[in-house]
């Protein structure tokens, strides 16, 4: 397989060095321990965003970095959750007696390391709440999982809440937006392909040429079903079905909805999904206050894509309009 | 009543990685009867980082130095062991922050807030056929006594250790990898336990205190 891979070993920490690179006015970093941070961060008077899980999500996490998002992030080696002192490192970095949110997607070995390290900072005197977010509604339990996987609604919780941070919300406020986007965000994937780690050089699981994993996670686990690959439409329907019914979402919501790509799908294809995501919606009566289509939350190569829809309210429409910034822009 | 300095403590870390890096086969060989095999390797990856650190590692008080021993446990012992033992050293940093000599009392403190945080981090109990089998006896072992003799002490845990592996011998696992095998992990010894019992005896060895291991394990 051929990938811009210089030593597989070094990938993360090149990768990292890009994004400082490419961001020297907004970010800085410590790549001992695969950690961004935002440049005016720690603020005494605000509240810190962390977050933190294996590379290949990108752009979550490092790139989620920046005013009206994340505080500080690090990773850890592809698909593998950061190690302990990392976390711990990265919560010291930017800990403000405003209080410091850890957002932990729902992951064992994720919620195993922020444990230690939040238990390893509360004992130093750090203020900090730890929030799990769970938005996948593919299976109850997996491979990686007690419970749901977090997936892409992790991007509506980082966002809100990074937006009521910068509003100078206090930690308990903070929590409690965090609390309510994950309360009513939903998130369904599939996979046409798998996906190839570098240091692998190989794909993670097979599967054949006309067949799709429908309920895929973000490091290839198994989801609800393996079928046969069908119109982008159907597809579609499946996707925003298992989403629309877990809420439920009823007419006369205000919704926002996100068709993520898994990182090997191009822009037009997403399109492709999001015309008749939009058009189910609008069928069920639901009003798209806003909408994302591109690439958050990514499984590295996979080709596929998911759906998130999340039920907005006043207060949730208006830290999603907040303005933000992060390494990832197309201006 | 005596007490044990920072630099005892560094020497009996060092004499457990002699330890854990010399039973590495044994202790995945005892592993491999009921679970997957690995927790001698994973456990050696990291004590040889502990071991190559340890000259060089922050010594300013007890705790500060366990702590450091616990990010390299949890950074570098694989599996499900790294969080576990890095726990243990963890939680028994936090109650021995910012000093540089401990006695009995604290020692004992440091034990019981390390099992707690064991219990809580993977869920186990006592009777789950884990490492705390072997360390909730010790506790109360260190409980009772009064610890004005260091080499009775020793002697005393590692006795209780020792036990607990035959008094656990028949029980079914209801942790970790070697609870999926059900009934067929009966018979065998939990290598954790095993683990903390064969430590302990290499500590009397070193510190010439006087104990026979009786476990089968012990003397291999």
């Amino acid at each position: 397989m051929k990938k811009f891979v210089n030593d597989p070993a070094n990938f993360v920490p090149e990768f990292m060095t890009g994004v400082l690179a490419a961001n020297a006015g907004l970010l800085d970093g410590n790549l001992e321990f695969q950690m961004v941070k935002r440049k005016d961060r720690p603020s005494p008077n605000h509240v810190s965003i962390v977050q933190g899980s294996g590379s290949g999500h990108e752009p979550a996490h490092i790139c989620a970095v920046g005013p009206g998002m994340l505080s500080a992030a690090c990773q850890g080696p592809v698909f593998a959750a950061p190690p302990v002192d990392a976390c711990y490192e990265t919560i010291k970095a930017v800990a403000t007696d405003a209080g410091v949110l850890v957002l932990v997607n729902n992951y064992q070995g994720d919620r195993m390391a922020w444990d230690m390290a939040c238990e390893m900072a509360e004992a130093e005197g750090i203020k900090l709440k730890q929030f799990i977010i769970n938005d996948d509604v593919a299976v109850q339990d997996s491979t990686w999982t007690v419970g749901r996987r977090g997936v892409a609604g992790n991007f509506f919780v980082m966002k809100a809440c990074g937006a009521a941070a910068e509003a100078g919300a206090d930690l308990d406020t903070v929590y409690a937006v965090a609390e309510k986007v994950n309360n009513n965000v939903r998130t369904m994937g599939v996979g046409l392909t798998s996906c190839i780690p570098p240091a692998k050089g190989d794909a993670i699981f097979d599967i054949g040429d006309d067949e799709m994993e429908v309920g895929v996670g973000i490091h290839g686990e198994p989801g609800r079903s393996r079928e046969k690959i069908r119109a982008a439409d159907s597809i579609t329907q499946t996707l925003f079905d298992a989403v629309q019914s877990d809420l439920p979402y009823n007419s006369g919501d205000r919704v926002a909805l996100m068709i993520n790509g898994l990182g090997g799908t191009p822009p037009a294809e997403l399109y492709v999904v999001y015309a008749k995501a939009a058009q189910l919606a609008a069928d069920a009566g639901l009003v798209i206050a806003r909408n994302y289509v591109g690439e958050y939350c990514t499984a590295l190569d996979m080709v596929g894509c998911s759906l998130t829809m999340l039920k907005l309210d006043a207060e949730l429409e208006g830290l999603l309009a907040a303005p933000a910034e992060c390494a990832v822009r197309v201006f | 009543m005596s007490t044990l300095t920072i630099a005892q403590i560094e020497e009996a870390l060092d004499v457990t990685c002699d330890t854990v890096i010399r039973n590495e086969k044994y202790f995945s060989d005892l592993d491999g009867l009921a679970g997957d095999g690995d927790f001698g390797t994973s456990l050696a990856t990291g004590f040889k980082v502990i071991k190559a650190d340890l000259p060089g590692i922050d010594k300013s008080a007890i705790g500060a130095m366990l702590l450091k021993i616990s990010m390299i446990c949890s950074k570098h012992v694989g599996g499900s062991s790294g969080p576990i033992w890095g726990t243990g050293f963890m939680r028994a940093g936090m109650v021995s922050k910012g000093l540089t000599e401990i006695g009995h009392q604290q020692l004992t403190d440091m034990v019981g807030s390390a099992l707690e945080g064991i219990m809580a981090r993977g869920g186990a109990v006592r009777g789950d056929k884990t490492l705390l089998d072997a360390l909730i006896p010790i506790h109360e072992k260190l409980q009772e006594m009064d610890g004005s003799d260091l080499g009775v002490v020793l002697a005393a845990v590692a006795q209780v250790a020792d036990q607990a592996i035959d008094e656990t011998r028949g029980l079914i696992a209801h942790r970790g990898r070697a609870s999926q095998v059900g009934a067929r992990s009966a018979n065998t010894p939990d290598p954790g336990i095993v683990g903390i019992a064969t430590i302990l005896c290499d500590w009397c060895k070193h510190y010439g205190v006087d104990y026979t291991p009786q476990a089968a394990e012990l003397n291999h």
